[in-house]
């Protein structure tokens, strides 16, 4: 029993065996390409700061509202899909359908991403599907990015 | 023997560094991570990161967070204070090139199929990093107190505060109250200084230990 169980276990290590990729030393290659990098970033982020530095508008006036406030770069697909949004299904609100779609539903579906593609191929072309899916993502978000700016 | 040598003996006598930087030094990292610039987003994500707790520590020193003072301690650290106004403007791109890199390598990671088995939990740890950071923007946008940072806010917790069943608690969380006061931006600060950079960092070793621990996903 036991000699069986032996040759199994090699087996089982041969078959691994090919598996392994071929790779650099942690130090001091990938360091190395990775400090270079950081390099570029860094005086990049300093001469940005120092072309254009961190603005200061008039201190807040909560009985005065200014136009166009915007939000951060990164919130304005939620305010455009708000806006884009002005349809009640039933009776939800068209407001909370604006806010929870991109904001609820999206996050949540990006959480699953991994559940909900279950393809187990790393190749790009024989997953069709989950590329098409993050384009079209991709495009939404840039789309009621463009719509909050236009829309104002 | 030379004196780093004797130092780092001294140092290998008491806690064996060799046996803990080993690994860690001939770890391989795979050669197309090596060579294609992808590979890089997360790294200057964190990079960002870095800069951001340094720059962050600085403008904490000077700011002071009330109605009344905040607006005029950010003015002293853009005009008065000795490299101020450097500081706080790399804290702001540092901010913005943090989240651009951020969702960068998120696509990077979704377009290679990289978070399928077995890094599914990291998937949802980097978005869940993704969450954490654009919060840091929203908690840091308030707290210039300039009339875009109050309106913008006002908006931002409106938005938050008309989710269905827990909107309402999210925006008095946020808010300690009913409209954006002294109360907000005290919040706003724990928030944005404790909070979130400790949630921040438990995340970022989870994130980096299961990179080392899978290896880096490969092939396009």
């Amino acid at each position: 029993m036991s000699l069986i169980e032996i040759e199994k276990h090699e087996v089982e290590e041969e078959r691994h065996e090919p598996v392994r990729i071929r790779g650099l030393p942690f130090f001091p290659h990938f360091l190395l390409r990775e400090v270079v990098v950081m390099c570029l970033i860094a005086g990049s982020l300093i001469l940005m700061a120092s072309l254009y530095p961190a603005g200061l508008l008039q201190p807040a006036d909560p009985f005065n509202t200014p136009t166009p406030i915007y939000p951060e770069w990164y919130f304005l697909y939620v305010f455009g899909f708000l806006k884009f949004w002005t349809w009640n299904i039933g009776p939800i609100e068209a407001k909370v359908i604006g806010v929870t779609l991109p904001m609820v539903l999206w996050y949540g579906l990006l959480f699953l991403v991994p559940f909900i593609d279950r393809n187990p191929s790393s190749d790009i072309r024989k997953r069709k599907f989950a590329v098409a899916m993050g384009v079209i993502a991709l495009l939404g978000i840039l789309y009621f990015t463009y719509f909050s700016i236009v829309h104002h | 023997m030379k004196l780093e040598d004797k130092i780092f003996k001294w140092f290998d006598d008491r806690f064996k560094l060799k046996e803990l930087l080993t690994p860690i030094i001939k770890h391989p990292a795979p050669e197309y991570a090596v060579t294609n610039p992808l590979y890089c987003l997360g790294g200057i994500a964190f990079l960002c990161f870095l800069i951001l707790v340094g720059t962050g520590v600085f403008l904490a020193m000077y700011y002071k967070p009330t109605p009344l003072e905040a607006y005029k301690s950010v003015e002293n650290i853009m005009i008065a204070v000795p490299m101020g106004s450097l500081i706080r403007s790399l804290h702001h791109w540092a901010a913005n090139t943090m989240i651009a890199a951020v969702m960068l390598h998120m696509m990077r990671i979704y377009f290679m199929g990289a978070y399928k088995k077995p890094r599914e939990l990291n998937w949802v740890v980097g978005v869940t990093l993704l969450l954490i950071t654009t919060t840091f923007g929203f908690s840091g946008y308030l707290l210039p107190w300039d009339q875009l940072s109050f309106w913008a806010t006002k908006i931002g917790t409106g938005i938050a505060g008309s989710i269905p069943i827990i909107g309402e608690y999210i925006s008095l969380i946020l808010m300690g109250g009913t409209d954006i006061g002294a109360e907000t931006m005290t919040r706003f600060f724990a928030i944005h200084v404790m909070i979130l950079p400790i949630t921040i960092a438990i995340l970022l070793l989870m994130h980096f230990a299961m990179v080392r621990i899978q290896g880096i996903s490969g092939r396009l």
